[in-house]
């Protein structure tokens, strides 16, 4: 008997190693149902970390624009438009209004991890006869890396974007017949362009994007554009990057401004996404009931065969809530263990996984690791489930009439 | 004089109550057990012996009348009161011996304690040793209940009845499965307990060479007590006891 613990304890563990092949198959079940999860949610939430990380990399969470350029018609007398129809304008390459003020205001919401500033336009580049449109993009290399990580990406040379340096995207690069440490010319819509030394080729993860980017320090950008002290954006990184559209709805609601989020600009990669999340869950509930189901079924019968013993009890002094007590132990104590087992098998799920499901090259095609809270979680879950399904069996053992009981 | 063990007044009770098939199983019983008696309580089967027990037992409630232990009136008492009142005051002995087959003959003598105090101490464990030492099962102290013989189970089911010291021993038919010695061991194990502990025993029996051994034998025939005997020399009791039903 155990040492000092209470008697809902003793009991429990007793009814339960008292019908052994009963635990032990109800254990085994819990233990698959808990390890399928457990190993789904952590190679789903690996798979999906992968794609926001290569997607959102190379991205910003958020991207703060000014506001569009509207055309108005003239106004004359009150009641008449002197122009009838109304062409929309282009979009000049603008700074957005107080700029620093927004910056500084962005950088100080609690949902925002980091805020920089940048000046972008389309501008050629030009080595020797090749010529190509680029996007180039100004930044302010130490804020700026921390929302995209230009240093992770680089393919070759080192990410450094003094006033005379220019980092491009490898396809460009090799459009262009340039390796680091050759000299590119930009040169604006109208006027001579500056030669700038290459200093890192570097892959954004899509080929169309390696094409046209460039990135140069900030105030080259503002020189080359026009934009002297000018941002024309403000690209920012959220805690959650699903709260990405909450956060921008506020921002414009506090500015003004037009804020793009990445939920909005890839709408459909987030529908995905999203679709999968919900996939997961399902299917987790699903296995979560049909878990609880066994538990319940196990203890129905265990009430059923114990009711001698419950009457007995029951003609000793024992209350019908210590009754109770000893079913939703046994629930819990099921659910529990059933996941500890399920951990494991999950644990050496995913080491299997990453042992033998690799690439050429040796390393695992989709590293899952071992996210200790997917593990806690679906123990705790499991515990509760244990308990939760206990609650019918336990209130039937707990309601039996001693007399019937006793006569079985 | 002090308060009887047990009292009922008037006690009735009936299947069914309320539907056609009702059925009044004990019409209006009066009987009273003094501290110390030793009572045999003997019928036809059907005769509402067992329920009549499982009422004094506290497992079942009656239909009308009063039932009082030790004075106390139990019958308008809710579950968990009847439940603690039946803890501390009355200890079974079932007919099959209905020990817990998990637990060894030690816990299964200790279960009632541990049922009342919630967690096992130093104090019950000895205790619980003692009285299977009364019953001469020391040696088997560690087997499962379910690896003893009939007559050494009933022993521990008579030690784990006794481990709460109650007022009040009932046994429906405590030797009826057992061979006859087994059954006159058991029987002069309870006889012992009343003489050295006090203990007032009530045993329900079909046995009448074990009931002529009781001090006072009730019958009860459909419901009713028809005799109502006590022997010369017998302790307490009240002497005017008489047969309720003519």
């Amino acid at each position: 008997m155990g040492k000092w613990l209470p008697f809902e304890w003793i009991a429990a563990s007793r009814f339960l190693r008292e019908g052994r092949m009963q635990s032990i198959a109800i254990v085994l079940g819990v233990s698959i149902g808990v390890g399928v999860i457990v190993f789904m949610s952590a190679a789903l939430s690996a798979q999906m970390g992968n794609i926001i990380r290569r997607v959102l990399s190379a991205q910003a969470h958020i991207v703060l624009l000014p506001p569009k350029e509207v055309a108005r018609p003239l106004r004359g007398e009150p009641g008449t438009a002197q122009a009838a129809i109304v062409q929309k304008p282009f979009q000049r390459v603008r700074s957005i209004d107080q700029w620093q003020r927004l910056l500084r205001e962005t950088q100080y919401m609690p949902a925002v991890a980091a805020a920089a500033p940048s000046a972008s336009g389309s501008l050629l580049a030009v080595r020797g006869e090749a010529t190509r449109a680029v996007t180039l993009t100004g930044v302010d290399p130490d804020t700026y890396f921390r929302i995209v990580p230009l240093p992770e990406k680089v393919v070759s040379g080192t990410a450094r974007l003094g006033s005379e340096d220019i980092i491009v995207g490898a396809e460009l690069a090799s459009d262009l017949g340039v390796v680091v440490g050759d000299k590119l010319r930009i040169v604006p819509g109208a006027g001579e362009g500056v030669a700038l030394t290459v200093t890192a080729l570097v892959d954004l993860g899509s080929k169309g994007v390696n094409q046209r980017t460039a990135y140069v320090a900030l105030h080259t950008a503002q020189a080359l554009l026009g934009l002297a002290g000018g941002a024309s954006s403000i690209d920012v990184t959220v805690h959650d990057i699903y709260a990405a559209e909450d956060v921008a709805k506020a921002i414009e609601a506090a500015s003004g401004v037009e804020a793009d989020s990445w939920i909005r600009t890839n709408s459909q990669f987030f529908t995905a996404i999203n679709a999968q999340r919900v996939a997961n869950t399902t299917i987790r509930l699903f296995v979560a009931l049909a878990i609880a189901f066994g538990i319940a079924a196990v203890l129905i019968v265990s009430v059923v065969q114990k009711s001698r013993e419950i009457g007995i009890l029951r003609a000793m002094g024992a209350s019908r809530g210590q009754i109770l007590r000893v079913f939703l132990l046994q629930g819990a104590v099921l659910g529990l263990t059933g996941s500890l087992f399920g951990c494991a098998i999950a644990a050496a799920g995913i080491a299997v996984w990453e042992r033998y499901v690799i690439d050429a090259t040796g390393a695992p095609l989709l590293p899952i690791g071992y996210d200790w809270t997917i593990f806690a979680g679906a123990a705790v879950l499991a515990t509760l489930t244990g308990l939760a399904s206990a609650i019918w069996p336990a209130l039937r053992g707990a309601r039996l009439d001693p007399v019937v009981a006793i006569r079985g | 004089m002090a308060e009887p063990v047990l009292r009922l007044e008037g006690l009735r009770k009936a299947y069914n109550p309320g539907t056609p098939l009702e059925v009044e199983v004990l019409h209006g019983i009066d009987f009273t057990l003094a501290a110390g008696e030793f009572c045999a309580l003997m019928g036809p089967s059907g005769s509402g012996k067992s329920t009549l027990l499982n009422i004094i037992g506290l497992l079942d409630r009656p239909g009308g009348g009063r039932i009082l232990i030790q004075g106390r009136d139990a019958t308008g008492l809710d579950d968990a009161a009847l439940t603690r009142l039946r803890g501390r005051s009355i200890g079974f002995v079932f007919q099959y011996h209905h020990l817990l087959p998990a637990f060894t003959a030690a816990e299964n003598v200790l279960m009632p304690m541990l049922v009342d105090r919630g967690r096992p101490d130093a104090e019950m464990r000895s205790r619980a040793a003692e009285l299977l030492e009364s019953v001469q099962l020391t040696p088997w102290r560690d087997n499962l209940a379910s690896n003893m013989s009939g007559g050494q189970q009933q022993r521990v089911a008579v030690a784990r009845a006794l481990a709460m010291n109650p007022a009040l021993l009932l046994a429906d038919e405590p030797t009826g499965n057992l061979d006859s010695r087994s059954a006159q061991a058991v029987f002069d194990l309870m006889r012992r307990v009343n003489r050295e502990r006090g203990t007032t025993v009530l045993i329900v029996t079909h046995n009448q060479a074990l009931a002529a051994q009781c001090d006072r034998i009730v019958e009860l025939v459909d419901g009713r007590i028809v005799s109502d005997h006590r022997k010369k020399g017998s302790t307490g009791g009240d002497a005017s006891a008489a047969p309720c039903d003519a």
